[in-house]
């Protein structure tokens, strides 16, 4: 094949360019951690409250869940950035706009919420699944509703969602690319700014493209060990 | 004991239980049958206050389920349940499910729950199955361990909802013998079943549902020789054909 254009893959690795996407990897994989752990914690608990017999508790969850999957990850992801700290009253948005890495806690936890809330829609699925005399069952030894959700209903339900939060948790690593656009350094910005100083933006971002789907496949051989591990034992199949 | 006092539940406009009166004496086998729908399976979450009711009492040991001032948690502690489809944790063990209230409840260290585990396994007769995961397990052997689990706890009374009927014939029996053995050794029980040889061997008395109503009531003699409803009759002479 003929291309009036002249490949240089060296961008790939040529000093300095290697080490931004190395940089860049490291941040992604940085915020897409940080935005997981966030993610199952508020997720867990939301999805928790939507199943608990007090109305209030449900509708604070079911509010939850519907702002933050119905309002597209990019908007929140603005949101945050810019009228996030106003959240905080004025003096205090003053130090918070000048917080060093503010767009890095942004995106985290812009990035931790959204996905909480489709986690939370997981679980909710998962718990559904689980029969009413399940609940009683645990009850009725006179544990708490704490307990029975903490020890049984919970990490029940858990194992029975493992597939779905396979994909999410892939999806957080994937969503990391967003937030270049707050200017976060993770691996799309970085593919960017490549292109930007060598005008060799096919191959960074064919590079970038690589290391996602590297990535990806680290991701879900990782799930399948925590699948193997967890699965209900003669419930789940292989 | 316990007193259950004209008792009304209602899901909606479906009246379930329409004035249940009993008396269970401490050391008594009441067994509870009667068709599907007619309110038995209801009755016991009422006495643990698993289910509401609107209307009427029910006092365990003179505690009151229906005060909202009663700690049900409490209560609960005391009442046994064991269900139609064992409900086992499925990602625990069977040493696992019987150990975990009395550790996370009654606080008790691991090695002492599971002394009693091992005490309550022998029991029912699965010493050999306290690693194995209830998914591994035949029916009859979950059930023996739901039994276990419930006994852990130290419970003055055990509630049985139809516990042989999601099993094979062959396992029913071994079933049968843990709650016989536990009725002759002077547990309370309320069983809500179908198996008449159950109830002729260990039931104090027999009463007899339907559309939430107790029909019927009286030893396992009078009910199954002598029965004064037709409903009961027609009962009867389906069951044991």
């Amino acid at each position: 094949m003929n291309f009036a254009y002249d490949f240089d893959w060296s961008v790939l690795w040529r000093d300095p360019y290697g080490v931004m996407l190395i940089k860049g990897l490291g941040m992604t994989i940085f915020l897409g951690i940080s935005a997981w752990i966030i993610a199952m914690a508020v997720g867990i608990a939301v999805g928790t409250l939507r199943i608990t017999k007090y109305r209030l508790l449900r509708m604070i969850g079911t509010a939850y869940v519907e702002v933050f999957r119905n309002i597209p990850l990019l908007v929140q992801m603005f949101f945050w950035f810019y009228a996030g700290p106003m959240l905080f009253g004025e003096t205090l948005s003053r130090q918070i706009n000048r917080l060093d890495g503010l767009a890095i806690y942004v995106s985290i936890i812009g990035l931790g919420l959204y996905t909480a809330s489709r986690i939370a829609e997981h679980l909710r699925a998962g718990f559904a699944s689980i029969s009413k005399d399940q609940y009683h069952a645990v009850l009725s030894t006179g544990m708490t509703q704490v307990q029975m959700y903490r020890y049984v209903i919970i990490p029940y339900a858990l194992r029975l969602t493992i597939p779905p939060l396979t994909t999410e948790f892939l999806t957080v690593f994937k969503n990391t690319s967003i937030v270049m656009t707050i200017g976060v350094a993770e691996l799309t910005f970085q593919s960017y700014q490549i292109d930007a100083e060598t005008f060799h933006g096919l191959e960074a971002t064919t590079g970038a493209m690589f290391i996602y789907l590297l990535l990806g496949m680290t991701v879900v051989k990782f799930m399948d060990l925590v699948e193997r591990k967890y699965k209900i034992q003669g419930l789940m199949g292989r | 004991m316990i007193e259950i006092n004209k008792i009304n539940k209602w899901y909606g406009d479906f009246h379930v239980l329409q004035d249940v009166d009993e008396v269970i004496e401490h050391g008594q086998t009441v067994v509870i049958c009667g068709p599907s729908g007619s309110g038995k399976s209801t009755l016991l979450r009422c006495i643990n206050g698993l289910e509401p009711f609107q209307k009427g009492e029910i006092l365990v040991d003179k505690t009151s389920v229906k005060d909202p001032k009663t700690d049900l948690y409490k209560l609960r502690e005391k009442i046994g349940m064991v269900f139609q489809r064992f409900e086992l944790y499925p990602h625990m063990t069977a040493m696992e499910n019987i150990t975990l209230a009395p550790r996370k409840v009654r606080k008790w260290s691991k090695e002492r729950a599971q002394d009693k585990a091992m005490e309550l396994l022998k029991r029912v007769g699965m010493v050999d199955k306290a690693d194995a995961y209830p998914a591994n397990l035949s029916g009859g052997q979950q059930q023996r361990i739901a039994i276990a689990r419930s006994l852990a706890m130290e419970p003055a009374y055990m509630m049985f909802d139809e516990p042989t009927s999601a099993l094979d014939p062959e396992m029913i029996k071994e079933v049968l013998d843990v709650m016989v053995e536990l009725a002759k050794a002077g547990m309370t029980m309320l069983c809500v079943t179908h198996e008449m040889g159950f109830a002729k061997e260990v039931a104090d008395e027999i009463i007899f549902m339907d559309k939430g109503k107790i029909v019927e009531r009286g030893t396992y003699d009078d009910f199954f020789n002598n029965p004064q409803t037709d409903r009961a009759k027609l009962f009867l002479s389906q069951i044991l054909d």
